[in-house]
């Protein structure tokens, strides 16, 4: 017994051991350091991504806006009343005069009635733009996942 | 405890260490407050710019575009490129740019600017045409290319219909706000919310713009068809009677809606900047709101209506009519000076017998029932219509320092009060609307988040009953089927009154030389579906408004009905008979 506590009392006073103990410490945070650097740079590098993509893609809206108000104009001076006129009158149309006229009743003729520029479903449902992985707890993590999994035993 | 032998080394190496982080930190803030940083952003590198949002398109009531926006572009010079300015210029003196303006501005740039504006909102024709040249010039191993010169695209306002209801729509400059008419009664929402930021004036060097919203989309009551056929009709009247200007509106007289107004002279939009030439001096952007004047005959309707209201007259009431009738001391006679013996109400009004209206004001009705009907009319108060820069016109009341008791029968046949063309709409609205007066309006509805509101009507108030309505108009429809009215039209019955009305001096007295000559009417009678009120001013082939406006009425009518489907009396009573 006397033995076994000289042994190990020597290897705990042995220098080498006590520096291997603290290059073995140092050595574990190093790596837990890169890893969360690593972890984070991933992380940022995605999100700068993604946030360079969105700008792309808001000024593609934009732009897109733009030519769309643009050519949207342009139709609008195409089908302009004068310009409507100059395309009949090279057609060969002559404006009606009231004696030329006849008014006919169609059953069931609807006469052209003001216009409805409302867009119905131009507005989406709102859905979480940040997953809920970012959000929510471990243990919501867990208990969702278990949720989950279970409710894709229960399909047939 | 001893020393380590090489601790000296460690330490050296920390100081340093510590000396050069701190000697990057003084370094970062002393060039964040440098001069040289300061000055950069003063001497025009970096501007205060505002980033305005998509104004908000302009429908007519079927979603015809009456304003939108266009791509117009900035034109910059990047001077780090060191531009060849002789080259440079040439192509933009092909290209049409006005080089005066441009040689200005870079005379004004300051010595290190990197970036400047040569011009703005230039057209995409004029744009092309100088990229063309731009890639044409690219890779000149002389170095004369244009490879300096940098576009912009932005939006810009455009008017595709040029100048058809230019005078309710007014329009845009350059610094996104309107004026006049539709642009300037709605600039807030058609304009939206800009947004003001610091930038780089090298639009190369601002990575991200903001996002703004777009202004709302709007929609007019105006009929595009029914206001291109008012104009050319008003265009042709002016060249047939060579009257100084002309109004024409058209109204719905169950809803206010405005389904056509047309005033003269008209602006092409898309050239603004000839607001000023278009318009000399005091002449009014938008007359039928905005020129106040003595309407003349075509207010007896009002005064009779206002009579059969109060019970004084029926009309059947039979008087005699003189050559002549005094009111508050002065002598008032008839349009043609002489006497017509015994008329009826309907008589007076067909013939237009000023001797009679006054009778009826002064005799019957005395001053305070006459104003109190003329103020329910809401003569000598703005409608309150959704343009910008109407006028209300002038009602003098018994009390007020100018009135004088004459007043009382020459206001009963539209002299000595003044009224703009949208208050005789309106005061009329009540005859034809069974008795409800309703608000003139231009705004259909307006879009907001992909929704659609609409106005409602909205009913101003009920100056006479509806039965006086109904016996107004059988009225008037009488009286011009007794005249043979050239307002007219075949098929179907209207109501109508002309005026013909002397032109008061700013001196005093009236000109003996040019009159006003108005209609109004609406129709068919028995289901009204418009109002027209047409007023030429100082016609010179004619002064009888019998002979000048009631014509251009039965055009407008004769357009309507086909425009707004009304079918001939005969086929829509069949058709409800059914």
């Amino acid at each position: 017994m006397n033995n076994v506590t000289q042994i190990v009392q020597k290897v705990r006073q042995a220098p080498w051991r006590v520096q291997r103990q603290w290059i073995g410490l140092f050595l574990l945070a190093l790596v837990l350091m890169a890893m969360v650097a690593g972890i984070y740079l991933n992380v940022t590098v995605r999100a700068t991504l993604a946030g360079r993509e969105t700008i792309a893609l808001r000024a593609s809206i934009t732009t897109n806006q733009r030519v769309n108000a643009d050519l949207e104009t342009q139709l609008a001076g195409l089908i302009s009343i004068e310009a409507m006129r100059r395309r009949a009158e090279t057609m060969d149309f002559q404006p009606a005069n009231p004696d030329d006229i006849t008014y006919v009743a169609v059953p069931g003729y609807l006469s052209q009635s003001a216009v409805d520029l409302s867009t119905p479903g131009i507005n989406p449902p709102v859905v979480p733009i940040i997953l809920p992985e970012y959000t929510e707890s471990w243990f919501d993590y867990f208990i969702n996942q278990q949720a989950s999994s279970a409710s894709a035993g229960d399909q047939p | 405890m001893k020393r380590h032998p090489h601790a000296w080394r460690y330490l050296s190496a920390a100081f340093i260490m510590a000396v050069v982080g701190i000697a990057i930190l003084v370094q970062i803030v002393r060039i964040q407050n440098s001069p040289e940083v300061a000055g950069v952003i003063n001497q025009g590198n970096y501007i205060w710019k505002d980033f305005y949002p998509p104004r908000g398109e302009i429908y007519d009531r079927h979603g015809n575009l009456l304003a939108g926006n266009k791509t117009v572009y900035e034109i910059g010079l990047d001077l780090t490129a060191k531009p060849d300015m002789p080259t440079i210029m040439l192509a933009l003196q092909m290209t049409g740019l006005n080089l005066t303006d441009i040689n200005y501005r870079i005379s004004q740039v300051p010595d290190n600017a990197q970036y400047i504006v040569l011009d703005d909102f230039i057209s995409a024709d004029k744009a092309d045409t100088l990229m063309t040249l731009q890639k044409a010039a690219h890779g000149d191993p002389t170095g004369k290319n244009l490879d300096a010169i940098y576009f912009k695209a932005h939006y810009g306002r455009s008017y595709p219909e040029n100048d058809l209801a230019s005078n309710v729509l007014g329009f845009v400059t350059e610094d996104n706000h309107g004026y006049l008419g539709i642009e300037e009664k709605y600039d807030n929402i058609l304009a939206g919310i800009p947004v003001r930021m610091l930038v780089p004036a090298d639009p190369r060097r601002a990575t991200e713009y903001p996002t703004i919203p777009p202004g709302q989309t709007i929609i007019l009551t105006i009929d595009r068809e029914i206001q291109a056929a008012v104009e050319k009709i008003l265009d042709q009247a002016l060249e047939n009677t060579r009257a100084s200007s002309g109004t024409i509106v058209v109204m719905d007289p169950h809803t206010g809606e405005i389904l056509a107004m047309s005033s003269t002279p008209r602006l092409n939009l898309n050239d603004y900047q000839n607001v000023k030439t278009v318009f000399p001096g005091e002449t009014p952007f938008n007359r039928a709101i905005s020129q106040a004047y003595e309407p003349g005959s075509v207010a007896k309707i009002l005064t009779m209506a206002g009579a059969l209201d109060s019970g004084v007259v029926k009309p059947e009431t039979v008087t005699f009519v003189p050559e002549f009738i005094v009111v508050g001391g002065f002598k008032i006679f008839n349009w043609d000076g002489g006497a017509w013996g015994y008329q009826d109400m309907t008589g007076c009004l067909a013939n237009s017998l000023n001797v009679c209206l006054a009778w009826v004001s002064d005799r019957e009705m005395g001053s305070a029932s006459f104003y109190s009907y003329m103020q329910r009319f809401g003569l000598g108060h703005a409608t309150g219509i959704d343009l910008a820069q109407e006028t209300s016109g002038r009602l003098k009341l018994p009390g007020d320092s100018d009135w004088t008791p004459v007043e009382l029968g020459t206001n009963s046949y539209g002299q000595g009060v003044s009224v703009t063309p949208i208050q005789m709409v309106m005061a009329a609205s009540a005859l034809a609307n069974d008795g409800q007066m309703v608000f003139p309006h231009v705004l259909y509805a307006q879009i907001q988040d992909g929704k659609q509101s609409n106005t409602k009507t909205q009913i101003v108030g009920s100056p006479i009953s509806a039965s006086t309505a109904h016996t107004i108009s059988e009225m008037l429809a009488n009286s011009l089927e007794i005249e043979s009215s050239g307002a007219l039209v075949p098929g179907y019955r209207l109501a109508g009154k002309t005026g013909t009305a002397q032109i008061p001096l700013p001196g005093g007295g009236y000109d003996q030389s040019n009159v006003n000559t108005s209609f109004i009417g609406w129709g068919p009678v028995d289901d009204p579906r418009f109002i027209v009120y047409v007023w030429l001013e100082k016609p010179q082939t004619n002064k009888a408004a019998s002979v000048v406006a009631a014509p251009i009425f039965k055009q407008v009518v004769e357009k309507l009905v086909v425009l707004l489907d009304v079918p001939p009396d005969a086929v829509r009573l069949q058709m409800i008979g059914r």
